[in-house]
C-alpha cells in the first residue's frame, strides 16, 4: 500500500476536480434533451424551469454518485422525478377513471369519420394542431404520462424508464399502453369537437 | 383476448401497440404481418400511428430559455 504524502493527496484532489468540471459539463451539455423531458412531466414552463435548477443543483451536489459509463440523461432524469414525487405534485393525482372501452384504433376512426377517408395517414395527422397534442397529453393522469413522456418524448427504452420511474418493467409497459390509449381518447375529444 | 381466427381486425388492434414496440414474438409478428399485407382497414391505421408517434414528439417539443441554461451552469460548484 502506498503511503499518502502531499504530493499523492495533491494528485488526487486534482484529479478528483477535473473529474466534477467534466461532469457538470457533459451534464450542462444534455440540459436541452433532459428540458424537453422535463416540460412535459409538469404542465407549467414555470414548473419545468424549477424543476431543471433543483435537478440540476442536486446532481451537481451528489455528482460522485453517478457511475460514469452509464446513461447520464436517464440518471438526471431519475433525480427529476424523485423531486416531482417530494415537491407533493403527486398529491393532487387524479385517479384515472377514463371509461376506455375504446381501442388503438378510435382516435383514426373518429378522424376520418368527421372528414371523410383520407388520401393518405400522413394528413390525418396533420388534422391535429400542434396544441392539442400539448393540450391533450397534459391531461393524461401522472402516473400514464410519465411513461409516455419518457418513452415516446425523451425515448427512453422500457428498461430506462422502468429505472427512471423505480417500478417494474411490466408497470411501465401497461402504463405506456393504457397512456397512449387515453391520449388519443383526449385527442379524438379535442378533434371532433373543433371539426 | 381475440384471435385472429375469429376476428382478424380486432386482433391485430390489440397488437398494434406491442407490434410497433417491437415487443411481440416471431410467432405473433408474423400473424400480424400476414394479416396486415391484406387488410387495408388495418394498414392505415398502422401507417397512422406511426405518423402520430412521431408527430406527438415533434408536437411537443420546446426549447428551453437561454436564460435557463444560464441559471444551470450558474449552479456550477466552484473549484
Amino acid at each position: 500500500m502506498s503511503e499518502a504524502t502531499p504530493e499523492t493527496d495533491a494528485r488526487r484532489l486534482a484529479e478528483r476536480a477535473r473529474d466534477r468540471v467534466r461532469f457538470e459539463e457533459d451534464a450542462l451539455s444534455l440540459s436541452d434533451q433532459v428540458y424537453r423531458v422535463a416540460r412535459r412531466l409538469v404542465r407549467t414552463r414555470e414548473e419545468a424551469e424549477d424543476l431543471m435548477q433543483e435537478a440540476y443543483a442536486r446532481a451537481f451536489r451528489n455528482w460522485q454518485a453517478f457511475t460514469p459509463g452509464t446513461n447520464m440523461r436517464a440518471w438526471l432524469l431519475r433525480i427529476m422525478t424523485n423531486l416531482n414525487i417530494d415537491r407533493g405534485r403527486r398529491d393532487q393525482r387524479t385517479p384515472d377513471t377514463t371509461p376506455l372501452e375504446e381501442g388503438d384504433y378510435f382516435l383514426y376512426n373518429k378522424l376520418e369519420e368527421a372528414v371523410g377517408p383520407p388520401a393518405d395517414e400522413e394528413r390525418v395527422v396533420e388534422r391535429l394542431s400542434q396544441d392539442n397534442v400539448v393540450t391533450a397529453l397534459a391531461e393524461v393522469p401522472h402516473d400514464f404520462r410519465d411513461a409516455v413522456v419518457l418513452v415516446d418524448i425523451g425515448e427512453f427504452s422500457y428498461g430506462e424508464a422502468a429505472q427512471i420511474l423505480d417500478v417494474p418493467i411490466g408497470t411501465v409497459m401497461s402504463r405506456l399502453h393504457r397512456g397512449r390509449r387515453i391520449l388519443k381518447h383526449k385527442l379524438a375529444e379535442t378533434a371532433t369537437v373543433e371539426s | 383476448m381475440g384471435a385472429f381466427w375469429t376476428d382478424p381486425c380486432a386482433k391485430c388492434e390489440e397488437m398494434l401497440q406491442p407490434f410497433l414496440d417491437r415487443e411481440l414474438t416471431d410467432d405473433e409478428r408474423a400473424e400480424a404481418e400476414k394479416h396486415l399485407v391484406r387488410c387495408d382497414y388495418c394498414g392505415r391505421r398502422y401507417r397512422f400511428e406511426e405518423h402520430l408517434r412521431r408527430y406527438v414528439r415533434q408536437a411537443t417539443i420546446e426549447e428551453m430559455a437561454p436564460e435557463l441554461k444560464q441559471k444551470l451552469a450558474a449552479l456550477r460548484i466552484p473549484l
